[in-house]
Order: C-alpha cells, then structure tokens, then sequence
C-alpha cells in the first residue's frame, strides 16, 4: 500500500540534498576541529562556517549559537543551565502551560531542586494570556519559557509582546522555537529572546543535533562537562558531519520557506474547511488565524484518537492524535486541556501536520476518509448524541 | 512495546467488531463501565434465557483495545451460564484476543467489568442477594471555596452584560431555567459556555429543552464545582464528577452563579 506521510510534526525525513552535503565529513574531511593539523583544519572551517550559518538563520550573532546533540540537549541547557547560573538572584521560574512534555518535566526536576515554578493558562485558542503572565512575576523571578509555537496545536505565541514584557521586568526569556522553525522567520532581536532552543531535524537536517541560542550576558552553566568545546558549555567532541547537515538544512529552509509557508497555508485551510463543513460535531483545536501553516487540529465529539489513527493506518496514512491511549502515560493531552477541553473530548483529536515532500494528493486522499472513519467509529460509539 | 502494537487478532476485532448495537426487553441487562481518565466508556447488553446468556451486544467508545476486547466479550459469553460469565476475567478476553500491550491490559480492557455489571444488575433486579462493592453515598452539599474570593475576578453573580463574557470560557452552575437561559445567551459572546449540573438530568419545559440541545451549550450532569482556582483571576474550577467519584480541573476564565 502506498504510504501517505502527514505527521510532519513528529519526525521529519533529511533533505536528499542535505544528504549530499554531508557525506564528505564522515570520511574524507573527518578532521577534529580541536586539532591543529591541516585534517584538523578541515573541521575547523566546516564548523565555523555551520555556525555563521545557524546564526544568520535566527538573527544571531555567532559567538550566541551552542551546538548539542538536539532540541532536548538545548532546552536542558538553557534552562537548567541558566537556572544554576542565577539561583543566587532568585529561584523562581515561570513557564506556560502548553510547553513541550519535555519543558513540564524539567521544571517537575527543577522544583525537586528548590526552584518555584508557575505555569501561565492559555486562553481557548492556546495563546498565554500576558496579563496573567504578568501577575505571576515577582522579584524572585529570573526565567520565562513559552514555546514560540505550539507542537501539537500549532498555535502561534505572541512571542514579541512576551518578549518585550520580560525585557521591561529584566527577566531572561527563553523558547523552545522547535515547532516554529522553518515555518515562521524567527528573529532573535527583533522578538526579544535570551535563550532558545531548535532542532536539525525539524528543518529537515539529520536527528541528533539541535542549538541553544544563547545571547551574551544570558550566559548558562554546563551540564556537560569536559574538553571544553562550545565555549565550555557543551564540552565533546563535535559532531561534524551532523552540524554541517543543519546548516545546509537551514541555508535551504532559508530559500524556500516562503514558497513552502504558502503552499502549506493551502493544503491547511483546504483541510480545516472541508472537515469542519462535512462533518457534523467537528470542532477545530488551537487558533483560527495564529496557527502554523503546517498544523490541522481537529476533533470529533463521541468518537477517540487512537481509533482515528489506526484507522488512517489501515488506508495508509500516517496522521497524529492528541488521544491518552497513543501516550506512554495515557493521560490526554496537557495541551488540550489547557484549552479548557474536558478529558472525553481531549480524547477525539485529529492531528495533520504537512512537510515539504506533501503533494494535493496527499491532501486528496486524507479528505476522503475522514468522513466514512468519522462515520463508521460514531455508530461503535454509545456516547455520540445521535445514538 | 509500542501502545498500538497489537496482535492480528485484535486489529481483526477493531476492524469488524462483532455484535454491535443494543439489546432491549425484560429479558436483556445492561452494565456500563467507563474510564474517563482513559478515554473509554463501554457498554455491554445481554440477553437472558433462565440461566443462560443468549445474545449479546456492544457499545464502545475508546481506543483500538477498547473496542477489540468488548467485541471478543460479546462473542464469549454467548452460550454461557451466568456463573460461568461472572468468572470470565479480563485476563480470559486478553488472552483469547493473543494478548494485549501491557499498558492497555488496566485501562481499556474493562469489558468483563462491564459485563459482570450486567449480570449483577440482572440478579439484583429478580431480588437475589448480589455483593456490591460500588454502592455509592450520596454526598453531602460542599461549600464552595473561592466563590468570595474570585468575585468580580471571573466570577460574576448574573450575566448583566454579555460583552463581559466575550471569548471567554464560561462555566455556568444550574440553579434553575434562568440558568440556562443565561448560558445559552451566552453562546452569542463564545464558544465555549459550560452548565454544571449535580443531577443526571435537567427538568425543564420542552421549549427550554430544544433550545437548549440546539445550542452549543456543554452539559455537565452529575457533576458538582468543588472549588475556584486562579492567581488573580479565574482560572481553574475544580470539579467533581458524582458518578465515578473523580476530581478533575477544568480550564475556564468565568464562573456564573446565579442566586
């Protein structure tokens, strides 16, 4: 069966071009940039060159960009890392309720630790709501997180104002920008980020290498320590061929994003339209307009992800759900419910996020089942109302 | 092992469940058992001649597991006495359906649950003596916390004017039709406006009812605000739900409680 590929969001596949561009740096140009010889040379540039590159990417400068082994590694060190650093100025950390389950665990790691941490509610559509961000600032506090944008629903933060506010209390901000590169120009100086974490593979480079964006005077403590690369704070040797992959990765995200935004807008709207007319009951999650371009988030009263998804599965098209039975804890999704959702309709979510190798096909295809899936799960179920 | 890994046998049962539907007649019992933290909420139907299942149907809403294991439930018990079902484990229907992914064996593998619910409410109706360890108590009337605390900070005594309530989510307490009228004037302003009842349903006159279920209105039955969260503002109501004894919070910007 062919297979249609629309949880972009999750993983994406490497760029055949990246592919290319990396191969040189396994065997040929294998050189350890901490070496002084000519083969060490070779390491040297490409390394140098890859950061230059990540920087303009963001608008950074290229003494701010720290290389880890991916967007976990980034948001580790720029939190943790950053909350050592300043614990003597205060122990309060503020993050949104929407964060990535990675960002909720850090603080729950945090908090063992001695930190205070407070979360900010989301309105329904999933945007924090400053004032309330506001209210919870005190003079203890030295650290806010809000991801630019949301992984599973997409919505898009009001990261500038965020910004601006933390700017005005002299509090670090930082984001986890993993779901919004590639997707939206993010500019470091003009949204008013301290810390920020991405990822390779998000913008189609290999898995295994993010970047903390780290602006001066913002500095981190290590968690890694050793030889002293990455300005001491991220010690290891580099991991050339990976790094050079995300720069390539990055230097075409660059081209062709605009293009690729546009199409993606499309295939979104043509998706959310089409569902939400032709299926009673359908209800969209996340923002009508602040949303990512790649990311259709629905949901489907009486009826439960998992079953969605496996019943894509069968016709070959690999979609998400923010459904509890697909999670390793089986609670709903914190995202959902932070949108002020109830558990059982938490429960019926569709998650299509689309990527650069999508055809209207694709689309096509996906369209055409939800409603006989949609159909055929609400007459199994004894809680949809028609039954 | 990956939460959807699941043997031939259960993905044949989720894509052709057996016995769907529902039973009806003095003959037929029913147990339901659900778990809303989970996601899934059963129900089982059997028809009984003497001592002897003759029929059973199914009702299921939940994940792939859920479906499989009610499905496989239904196709056992046929033929068997009522004894013999009331041993049939969850266990028994995991195995008959080649095992399932640990992680779904607790949660979405209550079919048995569910039909041993149906046996005993059988018995219980023809006057036989039944051990029943969910007898609940009827709870006595909370006072809630955070009501004078969040007042004019979300939490609003009457809806005086509805601009207030734009794009806010609203929960709105039952205490009667003009509750409701209320909430569903609301639904002008949002999208999301909530009635919390501690009842199963509502008595109203047939004209408020219509509106009522035409509306976008949320109804929460047998479900009592224990107590209102926030920083400054409303932000969270902690809520109980009666019928399986569970508290949950539920993000909302507005509380209405009118008098």
């Amino acid at each position: 069966m062919k297979q249609v590929y629309l949880d972009y969001q999750s993983a994406k596949p490497v760029d055949p071009r990246v592919v290319e561009g990396m191969k040189p740096y396994f065997s040929e140009k294998y050189g350890n940039p901490s070496a002084l010889h000519s083969i060490g040379d070779e390491g040297t540039e490409a390394l140098e060159e890859s950061r230059k590159t990540i920087a303009r990417f963001i608008n950074a400068d290229e003494d701010e960009i720290i290389f880890t082994s991916g967007a976990t590694e980034a948001i580790n060190l720029g939190i943790i890392g950053y909350a050592l650093k300043n614990q003597k100025k205060g122990n309060h950390i503020i993050i949104s309720e929407i964060e990535h389950i990675s960002i909720h665990n850090i603080a729950k790691h945090l908090e063992r630790s001695g930190f205070e941490i407070s979360k900010v509610p989301v309105d329904q559509f999933g945007r924090v709501n400053l004032r309330k961000l506001e209210q919870r600032i005190t003079d203890k506090t030295i650290l806010i997180s809000v991801g630019y944008a949301s992984n599973e629903i997409g919505t898009i933060q009001p990261i500038r104002e965020i910004g601006k506010l933390a700017e005005e209390k002299g509090v670090a901000f930082h984001s986890d920008a993993v779901a919004a590169e590639g997707l939206l120009p993010i500019d470091v100086k003009r949204d008013g980020i301290h810390l920020m974490a991405l990822s390779s593979n998000d913008i189609y480079g290999p898995k295994g290498v993010g970047v903390l964006y780290m602006r001066k005077k913002f500095r981190v403590n290590p968690l890694i320590i050793g030889g002293g690369q990455e300005q001491g704070l991220r010690s290891g040797s580099e991991d050339v061929p990976g790094i050079v992959g995300m720069s390539l990765a990055a230097e075409l995200m660059q081209k062709e994003m605009p293009k690729e935004v546009k199409r993606f807008t499309s295939y979104r709207d043509r998706m959310i339209r089409q569902i939400l007319e032709e299926i009673p009951d359908s209800h969209l999650n996340g923002h009508p307009t602040e949303r990512l371009a790649s990311n259709t988030h629905v949901r489907f009263d009486g009826i439960e992800g998992e079953s969605i998804l496996l019943s894509f599965k069968d016709r070959g098209i690999a979609i998400s759900t923010g459904s509890a039975c697909t999670s390793k804890t089986l609670e709903p999704s914190h995202t959902l419910i932070a949108t002020g959702l109830l558990h059982e309709e938490a429960h019926g979510s569709l998650q299509i996020t689309t990527g650069r190798f999508n055809t209207d096909q694709d689309i096509d295809s996906v369209l055409e089942f939800v409603p006989e899936i949609v159909t055929r799960l609400r007459e199994l179920s004894p809680i949809y109302k028609s039954n | 092992m990956k939460s959807t890994k699941y043997s031939e046998k259960v993905l044949d049962h989720f894509r052709n469940p057996r016995n769907v539907g529902t039973l009806e007649g003095n003959d037929v019992a029913v147990g339901k058992v659900g778990n809303p933290t989970c996601g899934d909420i059963m129900e089982v139907f059997i028809r009984i001649d003497g001592d002897k299942i003759t029929d059973a149907k199914f009702r299921t809403f939940g994940c792939g597991s859920a479906i499989a294991t009610t499905s496989m439930t239904t196709e056992m018990v046929k033929g068997m006495t009522l004894d013999e079902a009331m041993k049939l484990t969850r266990q028994d229907v995991a195995e008959e359906l080649d095992g399932l992914p640990p992680i779904k064996m607790h949660c979405s593998n209550l079919a048995a649950d569910a039909l041993h619910e149906a046996i005993k409410s059988y018995r219980k109706g023809r006057g036989e003596e039944v051990a029943d360890d969910k007898e609940k108590v009827e709870e006595e009337v909370e006072c809630l916390v955070g009501k004078d605390e969040f007042l004019d900070k979300g939490v609003y005594t009457g809806v005086d004017n509805l601009q207030d309530f734009e794009n806010r989510r609203t929960l709105i307490l039952y205490t009667g039709d003009k509750s409701v009228e209320k909430a569903i004037e609301l639904t002008e302003v949002t999208g999301r406006v909530i009635l919390l009842t501690p009842d199963e349903s509502l008595v109203l006159s047939p004209e408020l009812a219509e509106k009522l279920a035409a509306s976008t209105v949320k109804v929460l039955y047998e479900s009592r605000l224990l107590e209102i969260r926030g920083e400054v503002e409303v932000e969270k109501a902690l809520i109980r739900n009666l019928d399986e004894d569970e508290d949950y919070e539920l993000f909302v910007d507005a509380v209405v409680i009118i008098d």
